[in-house]
């Protein structure tokens, strides 16, 4: 965005930069290079195999695993992105000091140690009697997530004149249909930027995960925190490669996919903060 | 105020809008009081008032996007007052063009008609001569986002325009122009407006857009109009020292009424023998228009005093003097720098001259 122009090589900040993203990414990428290792060994790589990823296909307990946590992603993003829109739609139009107030109650899940969010949905659970399942996880990630979802959603509501839909109103449209086919086909970049990062949140997200989950199946990141307790096998390096694959795709889909439906402008950019 | 406001345009037929003593009260405050208001149909009508004069709540009433506190709101002869927005034959321009940044220029522009459920052939052939109208006629795929100011004005216009409304409401649509395309849309909007024949309600803080554009003007002031005329009647003819302030530059004097003429000091007395309705001894203001004073080529009819003059300041067509009459009374002269002039016959401050004016010039407030 800015072009300002530098007048000498900055050599300092580019060094700093390059320590950054390697102290970043080189443990990621020992990840990714081990899961391809011939031995079990972490700290020697001896020649290339898939042996662990075949480890991996018929490790029926860690598919069952990252099932249910695409799962739980899943119906959380969704849930969430419906409570979490309609939260922030609500917000826009209570313009006073109690709707100051309510935007930052709903902002507390973002500030609140996740530890106490997981412990104490683990008591409601458990004190209204519902058995732990990856129904609680559900639960309990949706409550999470909201926050994340309004915020993103009320950012682009901002930046939306009342007049728009005053406009879809103005030329025929009733309330409801001025929302269905102008308000909310305006917010889709929000929508999707919103989905996408509490998907990532939801998927790989422990602490919650561990107070609210039941025996079986249980989330990904729980399980392969269980199992490292008897070793680091390279099946959870492969696993993790597998994951880093499929998250690297949604974030370039997420950045080309609205170009080539020639919106021109990428949910990712509501986050990253580029472009408008 | 002095008169009443002619809001009653000459008759024929009925008019396009209708108010009818609309009143909001926003939290106490009350915002448009009791207006009273006929726009005929065809007319470039302009609501003129600065901001917070309630110009722009009472558009939003008869757009119906604001519930007036009492009154009625007639469109085309029809109490719309509770219709809803979508039920009602007028359409907005909205100051930000609201355009919906999801749909290309076509899907805008067709919006309405699509709402109104018109088949597809005719909707776009409607949607392509109205592209052409406002000479858009390329860049109907395109999104909003991709195009100029004021392009995304027209589109804002075509979209509304499309839908053929007995009324057109426009909230400062060219507020957000620079000055040269302001100029040129101005020249625009009123040649479609004449094309198409639909009656335009415009609300404006500038003056100069009004006067250059309308047919008539309502000049708004506390949520009350205070003068309703063509824009030679409000400019030439203010009725009350608001619109004389507000349109162009007046100088303003205020005095009292004696024997037909007006005293603003012990030994300055304007004469202004049509003025009815002031006893002797009300306190009343003169207003002159500067480019009305002549400071040479004086003749007898005129009312002429004499002054020092105070500064003069060059802007390039004109110049502006100030000439001090007492000294706690001083008013601008506006002089055009006409071919025949050298700049050494100008003048400079402290040099001794005469104005004058004439008679017909001298407006009376009361």
């Amino acid at each position: 965005m800015g072009q300002r122009k530098l007048e000498r090589k900055p050599v300092f900040a580019v060094v700093v930069t390059v320590l950054f993203f390697a102290w970043l990414y080189l443990p990621i990428l020992a990840v990714a290079l081990f899961s391809f290792n011939d031995k079990k060994s972490l700290s020697t790589f001896s020649g290339f195999s898939l042996r662990w990823y075949d480890d991996l296909i018929h490790n029926s307990a860690l598919l069952d695993s990252l099932v249910a946590s695409l799962e739980i992603a899943s119906v959380a993003t969704v849930g969430s992105l419906v409570l979490g829109t309609m939260l922030a739609l609500g917000l826009e139009r209570v313009r006073s000091r109690k709707g100051r107030v309510i935007g930052a109650v709903t902002l507390l899940p973002l500030v609140t140690p996740e530890i106490v969010t997981g412990v104490a949905a683990l008591l409601l659970f458990t004190g209204v009697g519902l058995k732990l399942s990856m129904t609680t996880v559900i639960l309990a990630e949706v409550t999470f997530s909201i926050a994340y979802v309004t915020v993103i959603v009320r950012g682009r509501l901002a930046g939306i004149s009342i007049e728009v839909e005053e406009a879809a109103r103005d030329l025929g449209c009733t309330p409801f249909q001025a929302m269905r086919l102008v308000t909310l086909p305006t917010l889709v970049p929000a929508l999707v930027g919103a989905g996408l990062l509490v998907f990532a949140l939801v998927f790989d997200d422990f602490v919650l995960a561990f107070f609210t989950t039941g025996v079986d199946p249980q989330p990904l990141p729980v399980r392969v925190y269980s199992s490292i307790r008897f070793g680091v096998s390279p099946a959870i390096n492969a696993i993790g490669t597998l994951m880093l694959l499929g998250s690297a795709l949604l974030i370039v889909a997420a950045l080309a996919v609205p170009r080539w439906i020639g919106r021109g402008t990428s949910s990712l950019d509501l986050i990253t903060g580029g472009q408008k | 105020m002095s008169s009443a406001p002619s809001t009653t345009p000459p008759a024929n037929g009925t008019p396009s809008v209708s108010l009818r003593s609309l009143t909001k009260v926003f939290g106490g405050s009350t915002v448009v009081d009791a207006l009273d208001l006929d726009i005929e149909s065809g007319e470039f009508f302009s609501l003129l008032g600065p901001s917070g004069c309630g110009k722009t709540t009472t558009l939003r009433m008869i757009a119906g996007f604001s519930d007036p506190t009492s009154g009625t709101i007639l469109v085309g002869g029809e109490d719309v007052t509770s219709t809803p927005p979508h039920q009602r034959d007028v359409n907005t321009v909205f100051q930000s063009y609201a355009l919906f940044e999801h749909l290309d220029v076509r899907g805008n522009v067709g919006f309405g008609l699509r709402r109104r459920g018109l088949d597809k052939a005719t909707l776009n052939r409607r949607v392509s001569e109205m592209l052409e109208l406002v000479e858009l006629g390329d860049r109907g795929k395109e999104r909003p986002s991709r195009l100029s100011g004021g392009q995304r004005q027209r589109v804002a216009l075509a979209r509304a325009l499309i839908n053929e409304p007995k009324v057109l409401l426009l909230d400062e649509p060219l507020a957000a122009l620079d000055l040269k395309l302001r100029h040129a849309m101005q020249a625009e909007l009123k040649s479609i407006q004449r094309e198409v024949g639909i009656t335009f309600l415009f609300v404006t803080h500038d003056q100069d857009e009004a006067l250059s554009m309308s047919d008539r003007v309502a000049i708004m002031n506390g949520g009350v109009i205070e003068q309703c005329g063509t824009p030679e009647d409000v400019y030439e003819r203010p009725t009350s020292v608001f619109a004389a302030g507000f349109i162009g530059t007046s100088n303003l004097m205020s005095g009292t009424w004696s024997h037909g003429a007006v005293a603003i000091s012990a030994d300055i007395s304007i004469p202004a023998p049509g003025h009815q309705g002031s006893a002797e001894g009300d306190a009343v203001s003169v207003a002159v228009r500067p480019e009305k004073i002549w400071l040479s080529e004086l003749t007898p009819e005129m009312f002429r005093v004499p002054g020092t003059i105070v500064s003069t300041t060059y802007h390039g067509a004109t110049t502006r003097y100030l000439v001090a009459l007492t000294p706690d009374l001083t008013l601008a002269v506006l002089e055009q720098n006409l071919p025949r002039m050298r700049a050494e016959e100008r003048w400079d401050p402290g040099d001794r001259v005469e104005i004058g004016w004439l008679p017909e010039h001298t407006v009376v407030l009361t």
